[in-house]
């Protein structure tokens, strides 16, 4: 390869770099907004490139939940994000914050562990360290809610579709759908936030 | 479950939850509200004071004096507000033109008078003692207002968004307390304007750490 086709690469590699940031940067000014695409499309978006920073940083069994607590400290922080400015730095701030946690949490606990070989049974989900747990944050919902957000949001049927599987009418899926959110909110601690 | 699916349901349930936020002011207009409630309490100071202040700025290593900590603590609150923010750095430069901004200012208060030692040690304590508790007093508004506009924010790191707040607060209020006060003795600055200052900004980071820095609520998925 010469030198000429090299630096050629290099310019189209920054060129998609820059495209690329801008558009995060434009879905996040979104996200501030209140528009639930742009958040999911920048979170699948950003989603590769906090699992590649990730690894090497935290242990291989234990990135699901960092990269779970960085999502949510992203969703949480996001009105501290300045328009106009680019996503990354601010975004792998953030990562690079829980991260530092989870490894000093990670730390203390082994710490601990050590001095006492015998721990007391602990309450599951009394820890911030405590595994996450999916199915269990879903299980706590009502079995009408949870139907009504797993085919709206996890299965991706229309309103219409999904009222028919559940044999009710779609205003009456639309408030279980409702109530789902609302409780998830609640669980996520996504209210308080504010410029 | 796969890290797709964790995926997909994480993201939906973040997207479930959103809602619209305001954005943080930038920084230059949140240091020019703070800096506009300082001017508010050197106005009060101005005229609360029996100081012949007025005279004193004629004289330029006094009013540099001024000039120099009041400088030293713009450049701190702007460093706080900045460290709220994640991704955005304190400039090392920024930072150490504040250190050597105080130094100068304290070698001007060394230098403006020679230090009298022969003071009775129950009026040193008397006087001195009043004067410490106005610093914190000064302090102690501009301190909860930049506080409260860090904490706002996303700091990541919060002993040196601490120390940033505290400075900034207490290195202005050691600048007013030099109008606000009489007394030039340096003796008397240093032990009763400045070292409670630096103490009450180390608290401040102390405080930092435990209660600035950003830490996500709520629990995971």
């Amino acid at each position: 390869m010469t030198n000429g086709s090299a630096a050629g690469m290099k310019k189209v590699d920054d060129a998609r770099r820059l495209e690329r940031s801008r558009m995060r940067a434009h879905l996040m000014e979104r996200l501030q907004q209140g528009d639930a695409d742009a958040c999911r499309l920048l979170l699948d978006n950003v989603g590769p490139a906090v699992t590649r920073f990730l690894r090497g940083r935290v242990a291989s069994d234990e990135v699901e939940d960092v990269y779970q607590e960085i999502f949510m400290a992203l969703f949480q922080a996001r009105h501290t994000y300045e328009a106009g400015r680019p996503l990354e730095p601010w975004l792998f701030a953030i990562a690079r914050n829980v991260a530092a946690d989870h490894s000093r949490r990670r730390w203390a606990r082994a710490s601990w562990e050590e001095l006492t070989p015998d721990l007391p049974e602990r309450a599951a989900g009394d820890s911030p360290a405590a595994p996450p747990d999916i199915e269990g944050l879903l299980s706590r919902l009502p079995a009408a809610q949870r139907e009504a957000f797993a085919m709206l949001k996890l299965d991706g049927m229309t309103l219409e579709a999904a009222a028919g599987r559940a044999g009710v009418s779609v205003g009456a899926l639309k408030v279980r759908a409702h109530r789902a959110y609302k409780a998830l909110r609640k669980l996520i601690g996504g209210e308080g936030d504010g410029g | 479950m796969t890290h797709a699916e964790r995926h997909r349901l994480l993201v939906e349930a973040l997207a479930a939850a959103i809602r619209p936020v305001r954005p943080l002011w930038p920084v230059r207009a949140r240091l020019g509200l703070w800096l506009l409630l300082e001017a508010l309490v050197l106005l009060w100071v101005a005229a609360h004071t029996g100081n012949d202040f007025v005279r004193k700025l004629g004289h330029p290593d006094y009013a540099l004096e001024v000039i120099l900590f009041a400088a030293a603590a713009t450049l701190a609150a702007m460093l706080a507000l900045r460290l709220a923010i994640p991704g955005r750095r304190a400039g090392p430069r920024e930072l150490a033109l504040s250190i050597v901004l105080v130094l100068i200012g304290t070698a001007l208060v060394l230098a403006g008078e020679p230090i009298r030692t022969g003071y009775p040690l129950g009026e040193f304590l008397h006087v001195g003692i009043g004067c410490a508790l106005q610093t914190c007093i000064l302090a102690a508004l501009p301190w909860m207002a930049l506080w409260w506009a860090v904490k706002r924010g996303a700091p990541m790191r919060g002993a040196a968004a601490g120390l940033s707040t505290g400075a900034a607060a207490l290195l202005f209020a050691f600048a007013l307390m030099r109008i606000g006060c009489p007394i030039d003795e340096p003796l008397h600055v240093l032990t009763w304007h400045l070292l409670p200052a630096l103490v009450l900004t180390a608290l401040s980071g102390l405080a930092g750490t435990a209660w600035l820095r950003f830490r996500p609520r709520g629990q995971r998925l």
